[in-house]
């Protein structure tokens, strides 16, 4: 993909490129380049800042990719009256799309399984005996959809979560990777997403070496699925020192 | 869930432990499965699935539809569980829709594959009719009569039972319709398809209790768990598909070790469901 478009003219041409990439076989090879030019177990570059909304008691912006997403925490603050008494504390998560997130405006996804998603995801890693009676919201906007969204929206609600300072046993941090052909690529766009034939997410804290959660669809052999475990835990733990170096730049920022 | 007394927790891991359960079952048996197929009439295919106290319904209804633009030449299958509270108090309003979406959401995982349908338990290569045109598509419905643990893996077998039931009308094209036209259809009464459900996968839930796994758990059990797993296997020992329940996190190799625990119990339950669905329909037949 090197742009080698010495014979065409600079003034736009429909690229046979794209074309070309519209078609699911190309991925079936065994040497395609990915559409962005990255290497399969290369992941996207990605941006990361805390305290992205004053109002908030936390919260995160991060960038992969295109793939954008902003999250705020509230809370922990009372319960609604007509929830029961709870000696441990609630989380109540919330993810939703901006029109404009996707190619086709409006065409959201299942919003309330992703939330239900990012719950599953999350409750694991929070100390809920520490805020008993109260709830804790999460609440996620994807403002630009650009494949692996709920991966990056886990790992940008632990983020805020650990900005609002909720005590969490780890920092969560999430990757999920692609099956096309015979390859496994990591960080998959939507559009090697909507191609795939498997996808397997997982959901780790990293340091403590235990997944929170794991989603695989598509049929895996026990050799591939070794691989792309072991693919995903390695970016796992990646994102997560990003994030924790993110999280020491912005306390240290605010010290001084 | 179930409220059980520390006495009575130490009681049941305890069995676990010692490979005795509160049943008298050993860690990775299930429970008596009873199948039936056809109860429902009105839908194409159906099934009944009794495993110890849960039952469950399951129906196919197909319909025609167009195909979507991504996979013209492929059906599509929707799922969708409903939780009645006449099966628990406990369903009424939202926790019945908490635990219906959840369910759905596994199923989904479970059978359905990736998003390009490569995977797929289902073969939606055989639902279509023209290509990019029309298609059927096939409506899952599954129906929690009563629960008693182990839901998931029922609604599983219920929906293998009920697609090896279903019959499709074989449609007729018009010949001669131009190309961008919607082609005319005709859909026979008499002349029916059989689905090829060999490739459907089963599903079966691990669920960890201390250092064990047990399958098939019941509702004791599984208010005792700190976290489960549910894979679906096909024929050839393929995993297809995987979701975690429960919040406590697991460690990699465990996962690994559970995934090939349940490959080696779903064969046994492969055939067992197989031959529980021939009987069911050789019954039917009579």
């Amino acid at each position: 993909m090197a742009g080698k478009d010495n014979a065409t003219p600079s003034t736009y041409s429909p690229s046979p490129k794209i074309l070309k990439k519209k078609r699911a076989p190309v991925f079936t090879d065994v040497d395609w380049v990915r559409p962005d030019g990255r290497g399969f177990h290369q992941c996207r570059p990605a941006y990361l800042r805390t305290g992205a909304v004053n109002s908030a008691s936390g919260s995160a912006y991060i960038e992969i990719g295109n793939t954008k997403v902003i999250v705020s925490v509230f809370g922990p603050r009372e319960s609604k009256k007509a929830m029961m008494y709870s000696d441990i504390g609630r989380l109540n998560c919330n993810v939703s799309y901006t029109t404009f997130a996707t190619p086709t405006r409006g065409q959201v996804s299942d919003c309330k399984e992703i939330s239900a998603r990012l719950h599953k995801a999350l409750e694991g890693a929070i100390i809920l005996d520490t805020f008993p009676k109260t709830t804790v919201d999460v609440f996620a906007l994807v403002l630009e959809s650009g494949g692996s969204d709920l991966p990056v929206v886990i790992s940008c609600a632990s983020l805020a979560l650990a900005d609002a300072g909720i005590m969490l046993y780890d920092l969560i941090s999430s990757v999920s990777v692609s099956c096309l052909g015979k390859n496994i690529v990591i960080d998959p766009v939507s559009e090697e997403e909507s191609y795939q034939e498997g996808g397997l997410m997982i959901t780790s804290m990293a340091s403590r070496n235990e997944i929170t959660q794991l989603a695989i669809t598509g049929e895996w052999s026990t050799p591939k699925l070794n691989e792309a475990m072991e693919v995903c835990l390695a970016a796992c733990f990646k994102l997560g020192e990003a994030m924790r170096a993110c999280l020491k730049e912005s306390a240290s920022a605010s010290q001084e | 869930m179930v409220g059980l007394s520390i006495g009575e927790k130490h009681f049941i891991e305890g069995g676990i432990a010692q490979n005795l359960r509160t049943d008298g079952r050993k860690r990775l048996v299930y429970r008596p499965i009873q199948i039936e197929t056809g109860v429902i009439p009105q839908a194409n295919g159906s099934a009944r699935v009794r495993m110890g106290g849960t039952e469950v319904i399951a129906s196919v209804k197909a319909e025609l539809g167009r195909p979507s633009s991504l996979q013209p030449d492929k059906g599509k299958v929707f799922i969708n569980v409903d939780c009645s509270p006449t099966a628990a108090p406990i369903f009424e309003g939202r926790g019945g829709e908490e635990l219906s979406s959840e369910l759905s959401g596994a199923l989904q995982i479970c059978l359905l594959g990736g998003k390009s349908g490569a995977g797929a338990g289902i073969d939606l290569s055989s639902l279509s009719i023209v290509g990019g045109k029309i298609c059927w598509d096939l409506y899952i419905d599954g129906l929690v009569v009563s629960a008693d643990g182990n839901l998931l893996d029922a609604l599983g077998a219920a929906i293998k039972a009920a697609l090896s039931n279903t019959a499709i009308p074989k449609v007729n094209v018009a010949a001669g319709a131009s190309s961008d036209e919607q082609p005319e259809v005709d859909i026979s009464d008499e002349e029916f398809l059989q689905f090829d459900t060999s490739a459907v996968p089963v599903i079966i839930t691990l669920t960890k209790v201390g250092r064990e796994y047990i399958v098939d758990a019941t509702p004791e059990e599984e208010s005792h768990m700190d976290s489960a797993i549910s894979i679906s296997v096909n024929r050839q020992r393929n995993l297809c598909g995987l979701t975690k329940r429960g919040s406590a996190g697991l460690d990699p190799s465990v996962i690994l070790d559970m995934v090939s625990v349940g490959k080696h119990v779903s064969e046994e339950l492969m055939n067992k469901l197989d031959s529980e669905i021939a009987a069911a329909e050789a019954r039917e037949e009579e």
